[in-house]
């Protein structure tokens, strides 16, 4: 059972408060019975470790054999010499959910599809809590959280997190374009940092300004 | 002394952790275990070894992760140097007469099709690969461990089964709620490999011992077979991002020797056990006496994730996915609409069926191939297992072999010839079988001689070392109008099958009445006598209301529904349902408008009386979709709504369709659509699909993952003015691109539109597109626009 946000899947499906547009009564009840029907398939389940960060240059960093170049991540972990990877999913189950109501109705795919996502986001929430906790005990700090594909960088970083978090062990599965499968699934880099930062979490913290999913 | 006299007659021992171990030994995060067979072999000889002093009698050799997709390289070095360290050790700890070394067998790491990208063969060869070199290098027996989907077990089985003669022992891993992460309980465990016929099966990993008692308890049950149980040493503990194991080992020793009394006959250890906690549990568990494993009767069905009992109450095997009789199925077989024959199973999952029949048997099409093709499909839509209905022998071979569970099998009969030819397949992949009380001297006209074949088959079961609890036999329900005694023969049948041979029975209930009027009248009585006379399991209509009405009344007085719950649900709010506000005499547009799919096919009749098809879809169904799509395109109104109004306008289409069946139908134009190679989701295809139908196109959908060529080969084969390819991932726009440089290339003349996730008008311009089509309702002003439709 997760406590979604309702407003998230609104966002997700297109609606705005500020556009003013709510859903009409009839499709407000076929979200919360969408809801319901992900409650009973979902399987949350969530993997992470804690490692060293080597920076090779500025730009350049080092985790556990896994080498990335990149600008927005570097810019990510700045001040970091520690860095939790992590692999969270909801599970199979709303991937099948989706196909049958591709089947029977397809306005319930997409808001399976919506839910979905903000399911995902709320294990990943929930984790994220969770490892703050773990690292405030030592006076440390958390970055905000950086998944592969953000900020250009390349889809393949997936089969590292496979690699170093065995991520089949919850379920996670790389298709051989570096899908996720389930497709609700999140992995991320979470610096660890003994400064406090006002840096930016969540959509503000992302270059991709053309993103159809930006919060305003 | 042969491992396989061994086991189920003596306790047997077990490993514990190596990844824990390794870890220990200073194996780093992300550096893969097997890596060590090439450069640590001292520390893996002496892995083995400690166990092997320690008292296990079955060993892993480092192999978990070995396969071609981890390691494209070394892999027979991997592998032979796994076993051949094994054995090593084992000779240190003078224990080669009477230890093991397992070839060890985990999951591959990919999901297969089709929900993941591995095909069903690809995982069987990977498996197969390993235990190739494996066998050759010396290994005892294969041990497929931490398993936690039932398909990819099923592919590491037959890869095992298929390239080596050693035993086959597995355990799988489950969740505290006592399912695989794909949803198999620990019945569709049991039944899928005790069908595949493995040596033993059991649990490892997922939990501490007291979690998993439960669970190990409830397979105890279910199995026949000698039950392994190797758990962790207690929950994980996170401590600086690691996960710890620390249940003391005189607590793991003393809960395994609680264990030991379930009863299983092998156990061991998981992660965070060592050769000092084997020593303790050996030592605890053999103060216990061995309990030999005892034969079982149950007779399961399965699907990937739900296993139907047969036998405890009777069962509802849905009969629709059949052409015989039905226009419109045999239509959809010809123009190979699959979601048509999908959409027939899961009504029939909505209205109440345990089990789908699934026949595909046309002389015009390839059966073998569509039976696969469907077999496969609705596995990744339904959660209910299947029942394969041919008597084509190499279908039966195919979908068996492709089905994710232990299917139903229809039909054997008391032919000699027909169970030569079919009985070794059910021996190596599993399943209940229908039998059919004939022979080769016809249908018997009585009941004593139908009992006669039944005990026939029965013995030539025997000979293939298939269980009577695997046997259903069909009765045989006769048209009683040609015979008035075959009702009563069938259910002499039908009883003496559960009184003197203690067995299960299955009827197509409605051949009872043809030729005479009001079927359902008869077939919904002669159901509650057959059920009363013992019916295991009948193949019907489950959309017929008068069956289900009998059935539902029979589990509740004969208190297979407890608490009433099945017909309560079904019932209770029949009479009081509220007709919804104003929706009595709404008006077509208005349904459109609002989405609601039984009105607008209510109105569309009502306005049938009095108007023609096309008048009716101009003025109102068109105008609605119009002004819903507007709405969607100013953001005054989003996606589901749209959606809801393309199915409402559907379901209108639809009655409209039915009334004008002989006139020839307009079609604006034919578009193919489809999700590009490497791409795997495709709800946004599927969307646009919708719409674009509406709007009367005629779409060719190729489904997701296409390969280019599949494509070009379709545009140039239906000559296809019209391509809609979308892309989600950066990493597969390349071959949205190499797409359309084939098409370019092989069908100049052919537009192509894009879209999906990571497209934007500069990415279309970049890979040569003719159009970006940001949203459903911008490819069908495309899709106007190219075929010269005014709007």
């Amino acid at each position: 059972m997760i406590n979604v946000r309702k407003h998230e899947i609104y966002r997700y499906l297109g609606y705005s408060k500020r556009k003013q547009v709510e859903p009409t009564e009839e499709i407000d009840a076929l979200i919360d019975e969408c809801i319901q029907d992900l409650q009973k398939v979902i399987t949350p389940q969530s993997v992470y470790k804690r490692l060293k960060l080597n920076w090779l240059d500025h730009e350049t960093i080092e985790v556990s054999g896994m080498q990335v170049t990149s600008k927005s991540l570097a810019k990510n972990l700045a001040g970091c010499q520690e860095v939790f990877l992590f692999g969270a999913t909801i599970g199979i189950g709303v991937d099948r959910l989706i196909k049958r109501a591709e089947l029977t109705k397809m306005a319930k795919a997409a808001i399976y599809q919506a839910t979905g996502a903000e399911m995902v986001e709320c294990v990943c929430d929930e984790l994220n809590e969770k490892l703050r906790q773990e690292v405030s005990q030592e006076g440390l700090f958390l970055k905000p959280r950086f998944s592969p594909g953000y900020g250009g960088t390349p889809l393949t970083l997936q089969r590292d997190f496979e690699r170093i978090l065995k991520m089949s062990s919850i379920g996670i599965t790389l298709t051989d374009t570096c899908l996720m499968v389930p497709s609700k699934s999140v992995t991320a880099f979470i610096g660890i940092t003994d400064k406090k930062t006002k840096s930016l979490s969540g959509c503000a913290a992302c270059d991709q300004q053309d993103c159809p999913s930006r919060k305003e | 002394m042969a491992l396989r006299d061994r086991l189920g007659k003596e306790w047997l021992f077990f490993d514990g952790g190596t990844g824990t171990i390794l870890q220990d030994w200073g194996l780093g995060a992300g550096e893969l275990p097997e890596t060590w067979n090439l450069n640590h072999q001292d520390e893996i000889r002496k892995l083995a070894k400690g166990y092997f002093e320690a008292g296990s009698d079955i060993v892993n050799a480092n192999t978990f992760g070995a396969n071609r997709l981890k390691y494209p390289e070394h892999l027979e070095e991997i592998v032979r140097n796994a076993i051949t360290l094994a054995k090593e050790g084992r000779h240190e700890a003078k224990r080669d007469e009477d230890g093991y070394v397992a070839l060890d067998l985990g999951p591959t790491g990919k999901l297969l099709e089709p929900l993941g990208d591995l095909p069903f063969e690809k995982a069987i060869e990977l498996y197969g690969e390993v235990v190739r070199i494996g066998a050759s290098a010396g290994a005892d027996l294969v041990l497929i461990e931490t398993m936690t989907d039932a398909y990819e077990i099923k592919a590491a089985v037959l890869g095992a089964k298929e390239n080596a003669q050693l035993p086959i022992l597995v355990t799988v891993t489950f969740d505290e709620k006592g399912k695989l992460l794909t949803g198999a309980t620990p019945e569709t465990i049991v039944a899928l490999l005790e069908g595949l016929g493995v040596d033993a099966l059991g649990i490892n990993c997922s939990l501490g011992p007291q979690q998993l008692m439960p669970i190990v308890k409830r397979m105890t049950e279910l199995s026949s077979l000698p039950i392994i149980v190797n758990p962790n040493a207690g929950l994980p503990k996170s401590v600086n991002g690691k996960n710890v194991y620390d249940m003391h080992e005189d607590e793991f020793a003393q809960l395994m020797g609680e264990m030991a009394e379930l009863p299983v006959q092998a156990l061991g250890g998981c992660c965070g056990t060592t050769p000092s906690y084997i020593r303790k549990e050996i030592a605890e568990v053999r103060k216990h006496p061995f309990p030999k494993p005892t034969k079982k009767h149950h007779t399961f069905v399965t699907s990937f994730s739900t296993a139907v009992e047969i036998g405890t109450k009777p069962r509802i095997i849905g009969e629709r996915i059949n052409p015989t009789g039905k226009k419109k199925f045999k239509e959809a077989l010809k123009n190979h609409d699959i979601n048509y024959i999908l959409s027939q199973g899961l009504a029939q999952e909505d209205a109440g069926a345990d089990i789908l029949d699934v026949n595909v048997g046309l002389p015009e099409i390839d059966e073998v191939s569509t039976l696969v093709e469907v077999v496969k499909e609705l596995q990744s839509v339904t959660g209910l297992p299947l029942q394969i209905d041919t008597g084509n022998v190499e279908a039966i071979e195919k979908a068996m072999r492709i089905y994710n569970g232990k299917c139903m099998l229809n039909s054997v009969n008391g032919k000699r010839e027909t169970m030569e030819a079919i009985f070794p397949i059910v021996k190596k992949y599993g399943a209940v079988v229908v039998a059919l009380l004939l022979d080769e001297e016809g249908i018997p006209d009585n009941a004593d001689k139908r009992i006669e074949i039944a005990k026939k088959i029965y013995a030539t079961a025997d000979e293939y070392g298939i269980s009577h609890d695997d046997i259903v036999f069909d009765g045989l329900a006769m048209t009683v109008s040609s015979d008035p005694h075959s009702a009563l023969v069938t259910l002499e049948t039908i009883r003496r099958i559960r009184d003197e041979l203690h067995g299960h029975s299955i009827l197509g209930v409605s051949n009872i009445s043809f030729g005479l009027p009001q079927r359902s009248i008869l077939n919904a009585n002669f159901f509650t006598m057959a059920m009363q006379n013992g019916l295991s399991c009948a193949i019907v209509n489950p959309n017929t209301k008068a069956m289900m009405d009998s059935y539902r009344a029979f589990n509740a007085l004969m208190n297979y529904d407890t608490n009433f719950t099945d017909y309560i649900e079904a019932y209770a709010n029949v009479e009081s349902a509220p007709v919804p506000k104003n929706t009595a005499s709404m008006s077509l547009y208005e349904a459109i408008k609002r989405g609601m799919s039984q009105n607008a096919a209510k109105a569309t009749k009502l306005g049938l009386e009095t108007k023609d098809g096309l008048t009716l879809i101009n003025e109102e169904l068109i105008p609605a979709l119009d002004e819903v799509g507007q709405g969607f395109e100013k953001g005054t109104l989003f996606l589901p709504q749209l959606l809801m109004s393309a199915e409402a306008a559907k379901a209108a289409f639809g009655v409209v369709k039915e009334s004008m069946a002989d006139v020839e139908q307009d079609v604006k134009g034919r578009i193919i659509l489809a999700t590009v190679k490497g791409d795997i989701h495709d709800i946004g295809k599927n969307i646009v699909k919708v719409m674009l139908e509406n709007y009367g196109f005629d779409v060719i959908d190729l489904g997701r993952d296409v390969d280019p060529e599949i494509i070009v080969e379709t545009a140039i084969k239906e000559n296809i003015r019209l391509v809609g390819l979308s892309a989600l991932m950066t990493t597969t726009v390349v071959n949205m691109e190499e797409t359309i440089r084939q098409l370019r290339e092989k069908k100049p003349d052919t537009l192509i539109c894009v879209g999906g996730a990571v497209m934007n008008q500069d990415y279309a311009d970049e890979i040569g597109a003719d159009a970006y089509c940001k949203d459903a309702m911008a490819t069908v002003h495309y899709a106007n626009k190219v075929f010269g439709i005014e709007e």
